[in-house]
Formats: structure tokens, C-alpha cells, sequence
């Protein structure tokens, strides 16, 4: 009985993609094909025989349609290669869904999050399995800034031991604005390369009758998470790296005046209804996928927009990069030279939940460059790669590949902060703080609730 | 899509095709087992039909009890253990989670600091007082949950009253109840979702897709984010519930006027009562029970509030209920102690609720 109700639960809310496996599989890309890594897919094809028929269940983050697709040319690769069948799901609830799915006792083997703190959790009840010394020394060794890649997989177990619990895959950059290079050429507007000379930009936007911001933060379950990024972005083009970390451990309290002081900078645009399209009022109340829609209207709504790599996904069916839109590198202050060109990113974790000698084989497979190739080179994909043995010659767009490059020479990285705070705070109390920010309360106020939140949850 | 819906019909055939086997076959073996005929002495005979009738209700029970034991009485117990518990269900920490959400008493109604500003020195211990006055979140869930459960059945109530007694008078009263029924047909979630289409909102200026801001925009207005206004927005919440559950009242309360013996109106008439005083004074005090039922049945209803505030708002600006915050802290923030304790508050509010409903079913069905 158990069973029928979570099977009617899950085909509710969950969208399965179950295949047979076949010989006459549509691979994304031929193989022996093109610039990619063929030479590692046969090895490691030799290296793992004997797994047909068996099944491999991966819960992943991917739940949008294009995300999902290029996912699953990957894993299909995988498939061909083993003889293993997939079964690979996702939910816009993702997060609470594995959550559910490990308390109640089955997990799929592979569980991909983006959250290293909703991981350390897991970890810590002892439902992810050690990936093992030679995965993290694989990290180490062949990602760009591999130690700060291997240390955000390694988890303390339910005993206390730290081990390497996850492999990063899928890197996302976040300090990028986007704007349409058509709207800047028309208005005779140049992209600005300091924060100075982009806070002139605003200005002279709104002294042309336009908007210069497209901000939108709603996202279901987890409204809010926008805003957080802009906390974020801002944080690291203001101080230090050391003072980054020192807010993400709560070191320094959450009502810090440096970190009122960053929150106030975005109020200064967020709060302000001429910078952004729709007014203050817009911002919790437009889907963050949508919000970017305004810089393709005619006339535009908005000139600039603020978001991840991954926004490019959202963009409007046809749209191609370089040509309706372009992004520049969120600029630093002219007056601050010593923080240097910081890049605040994410990425998602693979863990094995429950370990089979499939799971195992695919972790293997997520080390090959070809895996990371195949996403890369999918059309509109906004996949990017620290992993340095892969080839950038297969981007998909030179685009794409300008941002796998800032990705892999930034001098400071670091972690999306609301990402890695605890579970109540960064997915909670920081959310709704920005939303009551948003709705008028003062950024003192906001950041003192968040801090109370902290204390009560030490 | 197919391969599902297949694999629900198989388990729903196995399912019915399986308690059919067992009621059947358990029965079965009953009567076999105990058989009588006419060999047996009578005592033998009388023992058999008296042990049967006794075991019978059980086998018919059992399922039932089985399921009921798995599902509520077990939950309800891993609950109340868990909100004593740690945030991962390991380690006994007393009362701490309550303690969390509703603070100490003894600090509800005083300050920290006094008169000027200054923090007030506890004289025990010469320390500052630090005040424990719960989770504000909580609080303020509480208080919303109180809203809903005034406003809710008051307005679901009144309204299908209305409706049940003036649908009567018209010839179109027909159509009229099957359109405020169709509502209930209505998942929440449902709701929620044709709902939020009535309160989205655009920037001024461009295309409101939204019904109600069209409107506002119509008539010369600004739009607004309904959604983002504090207590306008818990309003709008609830009336998607009372848009839901009027339905349910109107059903009701329509069959119970319909009970009312026309005597009493025809001789309230002859006395020269109005139609007001008919329907306070004559038609209202004959359903007073039924329109308790369903008072009281709305009640529940709103005390498990939970689609709804999720679908829309997930608890935002101020619109957060208990239903929805024992799921954040559970699912979203992984502290199972906070969300049980939530839990069994709700568990707690709702029980007297249930307990009086019980005692006047009973009694209604042992005055019949």
C-alpha cells in the first residue's frame, strides 16, 4: 500500500524519462566525430564491461526541458557505452523531493543538488556513500581550482570522518550581466568595465526615458534565491574574499554593517522604481525566467539583467548569442583594485544515495572529458566545465566558451553563499529576508531576523 | 505518460481484486472452519454460531484497523517522538523544540530593555535579560491560521446559506447551485492555480494578464501586486477557500431547509412574520445543527490549510500558516524536531474540534 501511494505520489509530481536500451539509439553526436575526447569514451568503455542489464536510477536538478535533453544525451552515451539502463528524473521541487525520497529509504544511486549544504546533511545521516581518495585527487589534479572544487564534495560523515562525498560537474558562472547589443548600438551605449562607469550607465539610461534593470525573483518554492545572487555579486566587488567567507560561517554576524552596507547597494537599484522595469513592486512577483524576457521587447523594457550563465535557457526560442544578446563580466570598482576580478559561481554535486557497481561506473564516467564535452558542444546549452582536460574547442558558442574561460581564470571563486549556509538560512531566512527587503522593511531589520534565525538553529 | 497510467490501473485491479479475495476468502474460511450441521449437539451448535458471530466483525475490520494503525496511529506517535527530538531525529532534547516556537512565557509580555532604551539588568544574576518570545514566523503563522479560521467558515457558511435559500426562489436557482458547486470538484492546487491568474500582476503600462488588475487597469487604476500586500494578501488567500468550500455549505444547508416541515413557515406567515423574521426566527434556529456540521467541518478544512498558501505564495510577505511552515522546517530546512512540533500543535488545535463533532454525531444518531 505503501508503495501504490508514493508510486501515485511521485508520477504526480515527478516526470521519468524511461528508455529501453537498443542499438539504434540517437546519440547526440557520432562517434569519431568532431574535436571531442573520443579516445576517452573507448577506454572507458573497455574498462567497464559486465553492467549490462543492469539499472541506474539519477535524480538531478534538471527539470526545464532544454537542461533535461542535453542531460540526457549525456547519460546516453553512458548507456551505449555499459549496456546499463537509465532512469533519469527531476521535479521543480527537486531539493525536498530527494529530501523525501532519502527519509523514506529510497533514494535513486545517483543524486545530483546544487546545494553543498543540503549534501552535508545527507552525508552526515549517512546516506551517501564515499566516492573514495582517487576521485578527490582526480578533482585536485584535473579541475581548474581543483582543491576548492574537491573541499565543496567533502562532507563529514555520520561518524565525524571528512571524505570526498561528491565530484562538482555542470559549473555555473554568476557575474554576468546580460543585454541586448542591438539596444546598446541603437541607444549609442558602450559596455561599461567598472562599477563606476556602469552606475553612470544607469543613469544615463534613465535620463533617456528607459529602464536600466530587468530584476525578477520569484521561483515557487524558492522565491527569493535571485536576490540572494545580487547579495552575493555585490559582497565580493566590496570586500575581501577572507570577509565572504567569514559571513557564509556566520563569523561575523549576518547584521554585520559590511553586509547591511552590500544589501543597501541593492536597494539602491532594486528599491529605486525608475532602475527597474515594472518597479520594486515587480521584482518578487516576476518568475526570474521570465524577468530577462524584458530586454527582448520592442521597445525594450529593460537594458541590462543580472543572472547566471544558465539564464541563456530562458531566453526566447531563436534568440543567438553574440547577436540578440551578450553578457559582460559584472564589473569591480575602479576604486577597489586590490579585490581583483572576482567570480561568484555554483555548481551541481554528484553523490552516490545508493551504491551499485552501476553507480560506481558512472561516477567513472563523469570523469571522462567526453562526458563533459558531449553538454558542452549541445546547441544553446549553458553548460560550463572546470574540468581542464576537457576540450574547449567544443563549446557551442564562442559565447559560451568566453564564459568556460572566465570560469577557469578567475582570481578569486567563490561559492554561491546562500548555497552553502545552512538549510534554514541560506534556503530560508535569507530568501524571505530579501523578499520583506523587497516589501519595504529596512536592511537592518532583515539582516537581524536572519542573524536571530542563525542563533536559534546553533 | 502511458506506461503510468497502465501501471495505476494494474495496482488499482490488484488492489480492489485483492480485498475482494480476502473478505471473500476470509469468510470462507470462517464458516468452513466453524461450520455446523445437524449432528452436533446444540451446545456445540450454540458455542460455533456465538464464536463466528464474535470473530466476524474482526476479519471485516481488520483491513481497515490495519491500514488506520499504519497511517494515523503510528504517524502520530513517530511525530510526537520526533518533535522531542533533534533536527535529524537522533538525539532527545527535550522540549526545546516547543520551546523554540513559543518561547518562554514568562517573557511574552515584558521588554529587554526599559523606558529609555537601556537593557534591564536581571537582579538574580546581574546579567542583561534576554528575552525568549518564540519564533516570530511562528507567531505570526498562528495568528494567520486564527484569521483563516474566523473568516473562512463565517464567510463559506453565510454565503451557501444565502445562496441555498434565495436559489429556491429563482427558476435559474439550478444552474446557479451547480456553478457555485463546480468549485469543489476543484483540487486546491487547482484552485491555486486559476487563482493565480486572477491576482497576477504586470509592470504598468503593458498587458495585465491578471483578471483582476485588468479590472482595476479598466476602470483607471494602478495595478498592484495583491500578493505582496500584508493582510490584503491573507484576505485573497482565503477567499479562494471560501470560493472552494461555499459549494459544500450552499449542499448542505439547501437539503436541511428543504427538511423544515412547511407548517411552521405557513403558520409563521398567518401570524404576519416578514421574511425576515421567518428566515432568523423560524428557518435558521431548525438548522442551527446542520449549519454547526458544517461550520465546524469548513473549520477542519482551514486548520489543515496547506495547497493553497503553497501554491501562491509559499508563506511570503507575511501570508505563512502552520500547515505550510511545518513543511519548510521538515523538507526545505531538514529539522524534522521543529516541523513534528509544528505538527502536533496543528494536531492539538484540531482536536478538540474533531472530538466535539464526534460527540454530536454520536448523539444525533442516538436521538434517531
Amino acid at each position: 500500500m505503501r508503495r501504490i501511494l508514493l508510486a501515485g505520489v511521485s508520477a504526480a509530481a515527478v516526470v521519468f524519462t524511461s528508455v529501453t536500451p537498443g542499438f539504434a539509439q540517437n546519440l547526440a553526436f557520432p562517434i569519431g566525430e568532431g574535436a571531442f575526447s573520443w579516445q576517452s569514451l573507448a577506454d572507458f568503455t573497455a574498462s567497464h564491461q559486465g553492467l549490462q542489464g543492469q539499472e541506474l536510477t539519477i535524480w538531478s536538478p534538471w527539470n526545464n526541458e532544454g537542461d533535461a535533453t542535453q542531460w540526457e544525451s549525456v547519460w546516453r552515451y553512458f548507456e551505449q557505452a555499459t549496456g546499463v539502463t537509465v532512469r533519469a528524473g527531476s521535479s521543480p521541487n527537486y531539493e525536498e523531493q530527494a529530501r523525501i525520497d532519502i527519509a523514506a529509504g529510497s533514494p535513486s544511486n545517483i543524486l545530483i543538488l546544487p546545494q553543498p549544504g543540503l549534501l552535508a546533511d545527507f552525508a552526515a545521516q549517512g546516506a551517501l556513500s564515499p566516492l573514495g581518495p582517487d576521485v578527490q585527487a582526480f578533482i585536485e589534479q584535473n579541475y581548474a581550482a581543483g582543491p576548492s572544487w574537491a573541499s565543496l564534495g567533502q562532507f563529514a560523515g555520520p561518524d565525524g570522518t571528512v571524505a570526498q562525498y561528491a565530484l562538482a560537474y555542470k559549473q555555473e558562472t554568476k557575474s554576468f550581466v546580460w543585454y541586448s547589443p542591438d539596444n546598446f548600438a541603437e541607444m549609442g551605449y558602450e559596455v561599461p568595465t567598472s562599477m563606476e562607469a556602469l552606475m553612470e550607465l544607469e543613469a544615463q539610461i534613465i535620463a533617456d526615458g528607459g529602464t536600466p534593470w530587468c530584476i525578477g525573483v520569484e521561483s515557487g518554492g524558492a522565491t527569493g534565491w535571485a536576490a540572494t545572487d545580487w547579495i552575493e555579486d555585490l559582497m565580493l566587488r566590496n570586500y575581501t574574499p577572507d570577509v565572504y567567507d567569514a559571513w557564509v560561517a556566520n563569523e561575523i554576524p549576518f547584521n554585520d554593517p559590511r553586509v547591511v552596507d552590500v544589501i543597501n547597494q541593492f536597494g539602491r537599484i532594486a528599491l529605486n522604481n525608475q532602475m527597474v522595469a515594472g518597479g520594486t513592486a515587480a521584482i518578487a512577483a516576476t518568475a526570474f525566467g521570465d524577468s530577462p524576457l524584458g530586454l527582448f521587447t520592442v521597445p525594450p523594457q529593460c537594458y541590462l539583467h543580472r543572472q547566471a550563465s544558465f539564464i541563456a535557457s530562458f531566453f526566447p526560442e531563436g534568440t543567438v548569442a553574440g547577436e540578440d544578446y551578450d553578457f559582460f563580466y559584472m564589473p569591480t570598482f575602479e576604486s577597489k583594485p586590490e579585490l581583483g576580478s572576482p567570480v561568484l559561481g555554483s555548481g551541481n554535486l554528484v553523490t552516490i544515495a545508493l551504491d551499485s557497481p552501476a553507480a560506481r561506473a558512472f561516477i567513472d564516467f563523469l570523469m571522462t572529458p567526453i562526458a563533459h564535452e558531449i553538454w558542452m558542444a549541445a546547441p544553446n546549452s549553458a553548460f560550463l566545465s572546470a574540468l581542464t582536460t576537457a576540450n574547449l574547442d567544443v563549446y557551442s558558442s564562442p559565447a559560451l566558451r568566453q564564459q568556460g574561460e572566465i570560469l577557469t581564470g578567475a582570481t578569486t571563486f567563490r561559492f554561491d553563499a546562500s548555497d552553502l549556509m545552512p538549510g534554514p538560512i541560506g534556503a530560508g531566512a535569507f530568501w524571505t529576508g530579501m523578499i520583506d527587503f523587497l516589501g519595504g522593511r529596512s536592511a537592518e531589520a532583515v539582516t537581524a531576523q536572519i542573524q536571530a534565525t542563525w542563533d536559534a538553529i546553533k | 505518460m502511458l506506461d503510468q497510467a497502465l501501471y495505476a490501473i494494474q495496482i488499482v485491479a490488484i488492489a480492489v481484486l485483492g480485498f475482494i479475495a480476502y473478505y471473500w476468502g476470509a469468510n470462507w474460511v470462517l464458516d468452513r472452519s466453524l461450520a455446523t450441521n445437524a449432528t452436533m449437539s446444540h451446545e456445540t451448535i450454540a458455542r460455533r454460531d456465538r464464536r463466528r458471530t464474535r470473530i466476524r466483525p474482526w476479519i471485516f475490520l481488520a483491513p481497515a484497523l490495519l491500514l488506520l494503525a499504519v497511517y494515523l496511529v503510528y504517524p502520530v506517535f513517530e511525530t510526537l517522538r520526533l518533535s522531542l527530538y533533534d533536527r535529524l531525529g537522533q538525539n532527545f532534547v527535550g522540549l526545546s523544540n516547543y520551546q523554540w516556537a513559543f518561547g518562554n512565557p514568562a517573557d511574552w509580555f515584558r521588554s529587554a530593555t526599559d523606558a529609555t532604551g537601556a537593557p534591564i539588568i536581571d537582579a538574580a544574576t546581574g546579567l542583561p535579560i534576554v528575552l525568549n518570545q518564540g519564533d516570530p514566523t511562528f507567531w505570526r503563522s498562528t495568528l494567520n491560521n486564527v484569521a483563516w479560521l474566523i473568516i473562512v467558515p463565517s464567510l463559506a457558511t453565510a454565503f451557501g446559506l444565502v445562496i441555498a435559500v434565495l436559489a429556491d426562489r429563482v427558476w435559474w436557482g439550478g444552474i446557479a447551485k451547480t456553478l457555485v458547486f463546480m468549485p469543489m470538484a476543484i483540487s486546491f492546487v487547482g484552485a491555486a492555480v486559476i487563482w493565480r491568474f486572477v491576482y497576477a500582476y504586470r509592470a504598468a503600462g503593458t498587458d495585465q494578464i491578471g483578471l483582476l488588475n485588468a479590472l482595476v487597469v479598466a476602470f483607471g487604476g494602478e495595478p498592484q501586486v495583491w500578493l505582496g500586500i500584508p493582510w490584503l494578501n491573507s484576505l485573497l488567500l482565503m477567499i479562494i477557500l471560501v470560493w472552494i468550500q461555499t459549494g459544500f455549505a450552499m449542499v448542505i444547508l439547501s437539503a436541511a431547509l428543504r427538511g423544515i416541515p412547511q407548517e411552521t413557515l405557513e403558520a409563521a406567515r398567518i401570524d404576519g412574520a416578514n421574511e425576515r423574521q421567518i428566515f432568523f426566527g423560524i428557518m435558521i434556529p431548525q438548522i442551527a445543527g446542520t449549519i454547526l456540521v458544517v461550520w465546524t467541518t469548513i473549520t477542519i478544512i482551514v486548520l489543515k490549510v496547506f495547497d493553497i498558501v503553497y501554491a501562491m505564495t509559499n508563506g511570503e510577505n507575511g501570508t505563512q500558516v502552520l500547515a505550510n511552515l511545518m513543511y519548510r522546517w521538515t523538507f526545505i530546512s531538514g529539522d524534522s524536531g521543529r516541523g513534528s512540533a509544528i505538527a502536533i500543535v496543528i494536531m492539538l488545535a484540531v482536536l478538540p474540534i474533531m472530538i466535539w463533532n464526534i460527540r454530536r454525531a454520536r448523539a444525533a444518531e442516538g436521538a434517531l
